[in-house]
């Protein structure tokens, strides 16, 4: 009884035996199965298994044997038992599989099947927006609710959200927004200088940064950064069910954990664009410096006579909206997560595709708009 | 403490477990006989999970050694993955792979370990998750489908896949109403009794230990006391005595 198994096959005048022997092991299985003798030279009649040469057997090694018979008894004879271990014999009997009906799909051709997932995707974005645009509506009624009693302000996680959102945010944002500023410039400069007009390289980055870029880009990383938080933290709440146990307590999900971290959001959001826009400008000022040979009054000059306030109020008017759409995707894709640590994970990455994909937009109908007004 | 046996699966001597200053176990000797079902049992912060923890490689010991089937731990990743696969460890929430179906779940040690036909290891996995009460169809769903108990038994499948010779089970019936606790404590001795397992069962269900144990590992002042339910309950250990002589004690042995 060594790691040999084999199983033989004798065929006599009124049935057929099966001797089995070695170690009918999961180590085994492959040798074990190789080793079982095709079933058409089974003779007509009974079939006995005789498992005394047999030495340990486990689920694997009955499985096979289980099967090996039950096809072996649909050839027309019936199986038995004749000698071995009866421990053996009863595990064989466990692992018998009941018959199961296959689960016949009826296979619709590609065409349906393409027409049949975009009708879904397309009901579930309808879907997915009308539900958001109903979250925004419930936290606007409670927004309203909680300014008429201001008591109910939970300003301590407000204070504290502000925190993690902006002071915490500063040193990535400055860096990003301080080497965008050094890339604009450079390449700006560069196309400009085709026109001896490298000077308006200053009127470029005021413009573009203080009415688009500045926001844009903090409001990108935000959502990056503290969206995809929300989302992670509210549904991690969700999954230990703190989420259901503050209802049970009448603590309102909305006001506590939605209310605070939008209202640090819209105060963060803004100052963090003119921090993000004066480090570009910053940034994009010493490129100006170094490599145009302009010094820095007569930069600050130019930069005086291409822009005016209404072009970085234009710019900080953005911020608010963004703030409020980054922190309602965040917030609602947490509070959507259900059960799994796998589906905190999907709504998180959800939550930063629709807030960065909702800033976009937002912005598009902003330069529409402000193009109307004439600003 | 219990006799040296021969032959004993694992083998714990002189098991030290620490953290930071505060001591759990302080030299823990006792054996797992081949083929026994095997109850530990204390109070809270005794140590119960620490410790299976420890048998299965998951926490290294501060002091002592254990020993499986025989030999020292292994030292080499070759030979700690040749052990892993001879033994199963059911843990307390099951602990299935949220991405991955029933079935895929119970594929996974077969991937790992194996390398059989794909058609053979398709049945196995029939077998087992038909072994572990569950129907058929329960391979294709994912955990978050299945209520806690079918959670339980898809985890066991798991667990049983490479037909291992010890099973660790954290737990098995905590959160299990109990109908289902019953029903998976018989499925347990059922198994148990076919494949001739050797099983560890971390629990603090009383009905559990009367029903199932052959013995029980009590972890009481960071030491362990092992015997049969019976030597237990002539134990004069204050905690012991409350324990098994308390009212849910009493009832679970269908005592007045």
């Amino acid at each position: 009884m060594a790691d040999e198994v084999w199983a033989r096959l004798e065929v006599a005048q009124g049935g057929s035996r099966l001797l089995l022997g070695g170690d009918w092991t999961l180590r085994n299985a492959s040798r074990a199965a190789a080793s079982l003798p095709a079933r058409d030279g089974l003779a007509p009649g009974p079939v006995e298994v005789d498992t005394s040469a047999v030495g340990a057997m486990d689920t694997s090694g009955a499985f096979l044997l289980s099967q090996w018979l039950r096809h072996a008894a649909g050839g027309g004879g019936a199986a038995s038992f004749a000698g071995g271990n009866p421990a053996h014999h009863a595990l064989v009997a466990r692992v018998e599989l009941r018959e199961r009906q296959p689960l016949a799909r009826p296979a619709s051709p590609a065409i349906v099947r393409l027409a049949n997932r975009t009708g879904r995707a397309t009901f579930a974005f309808a879907r997915a927006a009308a539900n958001l645009l109903q979250f925004f509506g419930l936290v606007s009624v409670k927004l309203a609710l909680v300014l008429l009693r201001p008591g109910r302000l939970r300003l301590r996680a407000v204070v504290a959200h502000v925190e993690r959102i902006g002071l915490h945010a500063l040193p990535i944002l400055g860096l990003l927004s301080f080497l965008i500023g050094v890339v604009l410039a450079y390449q700006g400069a560069d196309q400009l200088r085709a026109y001896g007009a490298e000077i308006f390289t200053v009127n470029l980055l005021g413009v573009s940064i203080l009415r688009e870029l500045g926001g844009l880009l903090t409001a990108i990383l935000v959502a990056g950064r503290s969206g995809s938080a929300f989302a992670a933290e509210i549904g991690t709440m969700k999954v230990n069910e703190e989420v259901d146990a503050m209802r049970t307590m009448g603590l309102d999900p909305v006001e506590v954990l939605v209310l605070p971290r939008l209202l640090a959001m819209v105060v963060a959001l803004p100052l963090l664009t003119v921090y993000a826009s004066l480090m570009a400008l910053a940034g994009g000022a010493v490129m100006v410096v170094a490599s145009l040979g302009v010094t820095l009054p007569q930069f600050l000059n130019q930069l005086g006579e291409a822009v005016t306030l209404s072009t970085f109020w234009v710019g900080l008017s953005k911020a608010p909206v963004f703030a409020l759409l980054i922190a309602l995707a965040g917030c609602y894709e947490g509070l959507q997560v259900t059960g799994s640590a796998e589906s905190v994970g999907r709504q998180t990455t959800k939550s930063v595709v629709e807030a960065i994909f909702l800033v976009i937009v937002a912005d598009a109908f902003f330069s529409i708009l402000f193009a109307q007004l004439g600003l | 403490m219990s006799a040296p046996v021969a032959d004993p699966v694992v083998r714990v001597r002189g098991l030290v477990t620490r953290f930071g200053a505060q001591a759990i176990h302080d030299g823990l000797d006792f054996d797992i006989r081949r083929g026994e079902v095997i109850g530990i049992v204390g109070g809270s912060g005794t140590g119960k999970s620490v410790l299976l923890r420890t048998m299965i490689g998951l926490k290294k010991p501060e002091g002592g050694g254990i020993e499986v089937f025989g030999r020292p731990w292994p030292r080499r990743e070759k030979e700690l993955r040749a052990l892993q696969a001879r033994w199963g460890v059911l843990f307390q929430n099951g602990a299935l792979f949220s991405a991955l179906t029933v079935a895929q779940n119970v594929r996974v040690p077969f991937l790992e370990h194996t390398r059989l036909d794909p058609k053979l290891v398709g049945g196995l996995i029939r077998v087992k998750i038909d072994m572990a009460g569950l129907p058929p169809e329960a391979g294709a769903k994912y955990p978050s489908e299945l209520s806690g108990g079918m959670r339980k038994r898809a985890a066991l499948a798991r667990a049983l896949a490479l037909d291992p010779e010890i099973l660790f089970l954290d737990e098995p019936t905590a959160g299990l109403d109990p109908i289902s606790s019953a029903a998976f404590d018989q499925l347990i001795r059922d198994l148990q009794q076919a494949l001739g397992l050797t099983v560890v069962i971390v629990t603090h269900d009383l009905d559990t230990l009367v029903t199932i144990t052959d013995r029980i590992a009590v972890l009481v002042d960071r030491r362990v006391i092992v015997g049969t339910l019976s030597e237990h309950l002539t134990n004069p250990h204050p905690w012991i005595r409350e324990y098994f002589h308390g009212p849910r004690g009493r009832a679970a042995r269908r005592e007045p």
